[in-house]
């Protein structure tokens, strides 16, 4: 499944690096980064940071 | 920016019974310099600074240390307060936030919101009649509590007393905390018990709900605990009922203050859920959330040293003229976002519980209650920290 942040109204709260730590994490910079692309296994993870995130920034497609 | 110039920075004595967040004081330290010196630690004082550090990697969330600094050593309230999530951080933090997560989810919300609507409107019928009514006893607090009460499936009967003991244990945030410990502890003892029989209850009989969903959780111990899964519940009754109180009180009077907003909402009620994030902007209860850093580090040129304690202003933050260039409320407005709900790692958990019963709650007040005023003395708490109407007298026209 495809995973995308609008990052117009992501404000880096770090609740998907919370939820899901193997596909949202902080770079160096503080930047947000995540892996475009997760196999199955990972769905309910990436559910629960779409749904935890305080923005409702994150897409799944 | 050296030693030197940290001592020339601004001071505010933010312990004085008469200081407010929102003088001139205030405004002018935010002027002359992003930060202020305090009775304790340091003050951010304008947006981008206090949006940077809700997120900054070396800070942890400030109050952890309560009980100890007011010279409580144990017992149940201090035990609780230790272990609950707002003082956790690290990897403690995210498990206990990934398993609570579910209870909070938005999309629990969509079937709470026609209970929100009943209560609201159930509680207007209780005084609309009268056109006048103490807005914070009639309204905001058996409201704030009673959608606590139908978030743990407890009938609306239950309100008073899960008020009064929120209120008892909420005397340990006090100064008089060490005379009030007896008070607290009993208080942290009934609260306990009554997650442990809504446990029970939601064992017994299973459900998708908001106790339901933290039990489920539990059943991996591991990943919960069951002392956890109490602490949870307790911190979800003790942290959403005076925070949602005290910010519908101020929505109240902000709108007292401003008529023509309040005519445009009930024109246009779609306008409420935007009304919600507008008052938080100009009025929010929680005006400042609190910080320590872990370790030395140097922000905007400044050394902060581990331990300094650090208020992030939300309040002067998002008045901030250089970046809310249009000044006034206005419920229409494309505005940036405002820290009514902090942010970053401890970003309210239960944000869309309260933003779906405050948005309800304004649309039906708007409808019912006709050009509000104030009838009578406001009894206020400070205006710094946790602020909000303690009584808040209004008239109305009953539409
Ligand atoms: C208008 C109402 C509310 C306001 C203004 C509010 C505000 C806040 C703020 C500012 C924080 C962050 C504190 C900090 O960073 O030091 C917070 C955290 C929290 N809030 Fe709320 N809150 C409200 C309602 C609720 C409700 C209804 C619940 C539960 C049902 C709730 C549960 C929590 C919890 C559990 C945390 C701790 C999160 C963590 O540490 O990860 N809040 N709230
Ligand atoms: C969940 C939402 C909560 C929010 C938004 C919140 C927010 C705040 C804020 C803004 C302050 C003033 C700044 C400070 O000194 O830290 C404060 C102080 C404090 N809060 Fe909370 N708090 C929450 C929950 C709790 C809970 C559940 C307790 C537990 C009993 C608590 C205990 C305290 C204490 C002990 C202080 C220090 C009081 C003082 O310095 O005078 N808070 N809180
Ligand atoms: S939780 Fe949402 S707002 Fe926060 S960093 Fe992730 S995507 Fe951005």
């Amino acid at each position: 499944m495809k995973v995308d942040v609008d990052m117009s109204i992501c404000l880096l709260h770090g609740q998907c690096v919370i939820a899901a730590p193997e596909v949202f994490s902080f770079d160096d910079d503080g930047g947000l980064v995540w892996v475009a692309e997760v196999d199955e296994a990972q769905r309910a993870d990436v559910e629960a940071a779409a749904d935890a995130c305080p923005e409702q920034a994150i897409l799944l497609g | 920016m050296t030693q030197e110039t940290l001592a020339e920075a601004p001071y505010l004595d933010v312990a004085a019974p008469t200081f407010s967040i929102r003088s001139q004081a205030v405004l002018d330290a935010r002027e002359a310099s992003w930060y202020a010196r305090t009775n304790y630690g340091i003050a951010v004082l304008r947006y981008d600074d206090v949006m940077k550090l809700l997120r900054h990697p070396k800070l942890r969330q400030g109050s952890y240390r309560w009980p100890e600094l007011s010279d409580v050593h144990g017992g149940l309230f201090a035990r609780w307060w230790g272990a609950m999530l707002l003082s956790q951080e690290g990897e403690t933090h995210s498990r206990l936030r990934r398993m609570a997560n579910p209870a909070f989810s938005p999309k629990l919300i969509t079937e709470l919101r026609p209970k929100f609507q009943a209560l609201a409107n159930k509680l207007i019928d209780g005084f609309a009649a009268k056109g006048e009514c103490d807005f914070i006893a009639e309204f905001t607090e058996p409201y704030a509590t009673g959608v606590i009460c139908d978030l743990l499936g407890l009938p609306f009967e239950t309100w008073r007393e899960l008020a009064d003991i929120a209120a008892e244990m909420g005397l340990a945030l006090g100064v008089t905390f060490k005379q009030d410990l007896a008070t607290v502890e009993a208080a942290t003892a009934r609260l306990l018990k009554y997650a442990e029989d809504l446990v029970a209850l939601k064992r017994a009989n299973p459900s998708d709900d908001f106790v339901g969903m933290l039990v489920q959780a539990n059943a991996d111990k591991s990943q919960l605990s069951d002392q956890e899964l109490l602490d949870m519940i307790v911190l979800a009754i003790f942290g959403g009922i005076d925070t949602t109180r005290n910010q519908l009180g101020l929505a109240m009077a902000t709108f007292i203050e401003h008529p023509e907003q309040w005519a445009l909402l009930a024109e246009q009620p779609d306008l409420a859920r935007a009304a919600v994030e507008e008052v938080m902007r100009v009025r929010p209860t929680v005006t400042w959330v609190t910080r320590e850093a872990t370790e030395d580090f140097t922000y905007n040129d400044l050394p902060i040293k581990a331990g300094t304690t650090i208020h992030l202003f939300s309040q002067s933050a998002t008045s901030d003229p250089a970046v809310f260039p249009e000044p006034g409320f206005d419920i229409t407005a494309e505005r940036k976002p405002h820290f009514g709900f902090g942010g970053g790692a401890h970003h309210c958990l239960g944000h869309f519980i309260a933003r779906g019963d405050m948005t309800e709650a304004l649309k039906l007040l708007a409808q019912r209650l006709k050009n509000p005023r104030f009838n009578g003395e406001v009894k206020w708490l400070a205006d710094s920290g946790n602020t909000g109407a303690i009584t808040l007298p209004i008239a109305f026209d009953p539409a």
